[in-house]
């Protein structure tokens, strides 16, 4: 009788005897199943690597406080924040991680606070020096996972951002450093001697972050003007456009927002000038202005997008 | 229809088919002409696209910048996992219904509204990924809320499902009416099989209506938030259920196939309809191991969702992997094909790509899609998957060299048997398998290694270089430059099967209806063959390839935990 699987089968088809090798291999199934489950819950207990932590619904703009008040507690040494106790705070926005670097030590249980300021994210880490170390997080807006975590070898840690984010995705990186031993929060980083290249090469990547993709060396002169716009991300792209203008004293500078998440940081400033820089993330519409009385250079960057270069330069002369 | 086939219907609108046995209505046949011809043209599309993928992330060529690279990979995720798979689902529904069950295909209209709505869905979304602007992102395939993409695409995807939902129904509406007709009469196991995978399709469908119909209107502004964890777990009902449709719709091909190419018959009816019933109980909660390493879920809703999808589905696919070679090892013995232990396999059709196909796609999925499916799917184990290459990887084992082979597998024969046409180029075809399945192998075993080993991410067009740091994945090149090689080798592999297909349907000989080896249905209504019950059969030849892949699943599970016990402490 031939038993084909496009005809209808025939007779008491359910109460046909199983070949023995096939009940075999439904016992050794099963078998198998309950072991994976067993081991996965055994895990739980026994084992060091879960990701369960507990989980907060906040809004990303609470969320985003959380972080500040955080950085503000936080000692700084040269390579990033101190955690001023066992939390440590990562906000996910595109394309950064603020809260990021941080230094950690050796054998202290941290609570790691992951979550976004924008859209979903990922906390991929890896050590540097052993690639297949590594374990991936999703962070998602409008949450706070709190997952603990320990560290027993010292050394660099680098994280990606593994969840499309937007077309700078790729961008995205962060480090954290673990010590054996974290120092004192007082040193601080002294970059002195000069260099040749103009605003000792702030607007190329000899400095921090990429370099500034519209510098092409010699700044725009709008000397004796009374007003200057500076463009924040114009047609999406990552630059303050123009990178760097020369303006008189008493030039007030109107920063004008044309894409969305963009700040601006000020990173060095002359003695004795009152500007801040503007903090927030804003989105496009936004606009801020300074009147720049103090002579000097002022160099600033978006805190999100300073690896894609988007840095800048006020010279007062 | 189109003027591409060679066969003729009686006046009933019936041909009698000489290989199959089978009693074939035109209505089904114009129906399964018209879904997969545009199955093949999608697969054309996504692979047209996947060249430029691959040209990318081998970065020694780097071919494409973020922007353009986004959305190429869109339309290339979106062709192949989505198009190509669901047409293609659409034509086996009316194959393992109306052809099977030798019945007209009910509601022959509702089938050309369901496939005028699949079609517009379709264009509309490519067309929309194809003019993405600024703020709007790619969507890539999941389209994460609340990273915007064009209102456009997520009206795509909603005109998409419903075309799809809408052209499930002329199937169930044939199976209604057959078993009005023949109440005691018990379905044949690939129509069963088919009417599981409609029941788990309507389940991933709805909740793909039910994900994106809300985000349309958080997308168009009717909608103030959207929440991320909700987006999640919805989009994976379809995300992941879409693919489960494949692999159900790919195992009723593997039964169809062994059997129509190489002599199977099946082993136990009980045994292979109980793991189709498994699946339809739990396949879809395989779809939670996509929120294992979220914060919205709690730790016992993983472990809980991942356990009984570990009982309930694995071990129901563990069943066909015995079910389907003992079938083949069962039917090819009783006709006096197999002699000692693997002398089944040995004089088996190696040469006919829709036999080939087939058994490769066992093979490859089990081997490479189905043993890490289970590993990403551990709650654990999740951590040092996700998001890295080596999901890509395992969903390129599933689908592209698993359901993909099988689909082309059947493919080879819905030419002779639908269009009635010969194979041009035979030799082509006969290696055509077996270079697609090896490459596409090696390209999937390549992108595990390099998410696993060295945590490369997924959806970057270039890691060896972060701008703006210091740091890049540069240890990975050496196997970037093998995956590039096989990835190129692979669409070489799909081009020469769009190509046989579309020579084949322009200029093949008209097809006279000799299998390579004996039919099987010839065999065994004529006397010669053994009357033995399946169960006194010999599958010891199964038993020994099966107890190969359990152990080989075992010791990459034991590498895998091993791995990961090497991490930091977490949790």
């Amino acid at each position: 009788m031939m038993k084909s699987p496009i005809e209808p089968p025939e007779g008491n088809w359910w109460n046909e005897k199983v070949n023995r090798r096939e009940t075999i291999w439904l016992g050794l199934s099963g078998t198998w199943a309950v072991t994976l489950f067993g081991w996965m819950a055994g895990w739980m207990q026994f084992g060091e690597q879960n990701q369960v932590g507990e989980t907060l619904k906040l809004s990303t703009a609470a969320y985003r406080e959380k972080v500040d008040e955080y950085k503000s507690a936080a000692g700084e040494v040269d390579a990033g924040l101190v955690p001023p106790g066992t939390d440590v705070y990562v906000g996910a926005l595109r394309y950064a991680f603020d809260g990021l670097p941080a230094v950690l030590e050796t054998g202290t249980e941290y609570t790691f606070h992951l979550g976004t300021y924008d859209v979903q994210h990922g906390f991929s880490v890896r050590q540097e020096d052993t690639l297949s170390k590594q374990l991936s997080l999703q962070m998602l807006p409008g949450y706070e996972w709190k997952v603990p975590m320990q560290f027993d070898e010292p050394g660099t840690y680098h994280v990606v951002c593994n969840e499309f984010c937007g077309e700078g995705h790729r961008t995205m990186h962060a480090t954290f450093e673990v010590r054996e031993e974290v120092p004192d929060t007082a040193e601080t980083a002294a970059d002195g001697g000069g260099s040749d290249a103009a605003y000792d090469g702030w607007l190329t990547d000899d400095a921090r972050g990429g370099a500034a993709s519209n510098w092409d060396g010699s700044p725009t002169d709008a000397t004796g003007t009374d007003a200057v716009t500076i463009t924040v991300g114009p047609d999406g792209e990552y630059v303050y456009d123009p990178a760097a203008v020369v303006v008189s004293p008493g030039t007030t500078v109107s920063f004008e927002w044309a894409s969305p998440t963009h700040n601006v940081l000020v990173e060095s400033a002359p003695d004795g000038a009152g500007w801040g820089g503007h903090g927030s993330i804003e989105n496009d519409g936004f606009s801020v202005e300074h009147t720049f009385e103090t002579e000097g250079v002022y160099t600033y960057y978006c805190e999100p997008h300073l690896p894609l270069g988007m840095k800048g330069v006020v010279e007062v002369t | 229809m189109f003027g591409f086939g060679t066969f003729t219907y009686d006046d009933e609108g019936y041909r009698d088919c000489s290989v199959t046995g089978l009693r074939i209505h035109r209505s089904a046949e114009e129906m399964v002409k018209l879904f997969g011809l545009t199955a093949i043209l999608a697969l054309l599309i996504g692979g047209v696209f996947a060249i430029l993928v691959a040209l990318t992330r081998w970065e020694l060529v780097g071919l494409l910048a973020p922007g353009a690279f986004y959305t190429v990979l869109s339309i290339h995720a979106w062709n192949l996992l989505i198009f190509w798979m669901i047409f293609m689902e659409i034509a086996i529904l009316y194959v393992g219904g109306p052809y099977v069950l030798g019945r007209p295909l009910s509601l022959p209209r509702v089938a050309k509204t369901g496939y005028g709505l699949m079609l517009g869905g379709a264009v509309t979304i490519n067309v929309a990924i194809w003019l993405t602007e600024q703020p709007d992102q790619a969507p890539l395939l999941t389209s994460y809320a609340p990273l915007p993409s064009s209102p456009w695409f997520y009206l795509g995807v909603v005109v998409f499902l419903a075309g799809a939902l809408v052209a499930a129904l002329p199937f169930l509406a044939t199976i209604w009416h057959e078993k009005r007709e023949h109440p005691g009469t018990t379905l044949p196991l690939v129509a069963f099989g088919a009417f599981i995978t409609s029941i788990v399709a309507a389940e991933a469908i709805v909740g793909g209506l039910i994900t994106y119909v809300p985000t349309l209107f958080w997308r168009i502004g009717l909608v103030e938030h959207i929440d991320a964890a909700w987006y999640r777990q919805m989009y994976w009902i379809v995300g992941h259920g879409s693919q489960q449709i494949n692999l159900l719709a790919m195992i009723s091909v593997w039964y169809f196939m062994t059997h129509v190419v190489g002599g199977a018959e099946v082993a136990s009816e009980k045994v292979s309809r109980s793991a189709f019933v498994l699946y339809l109980f739990f396949i879809n909660m395989g779809a939670a191991h996509h929120l294992m390493s979220d914060p919205g879920v709690s730790a016992a809703w993983r472990v809980w969702n991942t356990s009984y999808a570990a009982y309930g589905a694995v071990i129901a696919s563990m069943i066909h992997a015995f079910a389907i070679p003992a079938g083949l090892e069962i039917g090819r013995r009783k006709r006096g094909e197999g002699g000692g232990t693997f002398g089944w396999l040995w004089s088996a059709p190696w040469k006919d790509p829709g036999f080939s196909a087939t058994i490769l796609s066992i093979v490859l999925f089990g081997f490479l899609g189905g043993i890490t499916g289970v590993m990403m799917g551990q709650m654990q184990l999740n951590m040092t998957w996700h998001n890295t290459l080596a999901t890509v990887g395992h969903f390129h084992a599933t689908v592209a060299t698993g359901t993909t082979l099988a689909f082309m597998g059947l493919g080879y024969y819905v030419l002779r048997l639908v269009f009635g046409r010969e194979w041009i180029a035979r030799p082509i075809a006969v290696v055509q398998p077996y270079l697609y399945g090896g490459a596409m192998g090696i390209t999937s075993l390549m992108m595990m290694y390099l998410g696993i080993l060295y945590g490369i991410p997924r959806r970057h067009p270039s890691v060896m270089d972060i701008p703006g740091t210091e740091f890049g994945f540069t240890a990975a090149r050496p196997l970037f430059v093998i995956f590039g090689i096989a990835a190129l080798l692979s669409i070489v592999g799909g081009a020469l099967f769009v190509l046989v297909a579309v020579g084949t349907l322009l200029g093949g000989d008209r097809y006279e209806g000799a299998l390579p080896i004996d039919r099987p249905t010839a065999v065994a209504d004529g006397g010669d063959h053994d009357d033995t019950p399946h169960h006194l059969l010999s599958m010891r030849g199964t038993f020994i390839l099966t107890s190969v892949f359990l152990g080989v699943f075992v010791v990459m599970w034991a590498l895998n935990w091993y791995l990961l016990s090497q991490l930091w402490q977490v949790g």
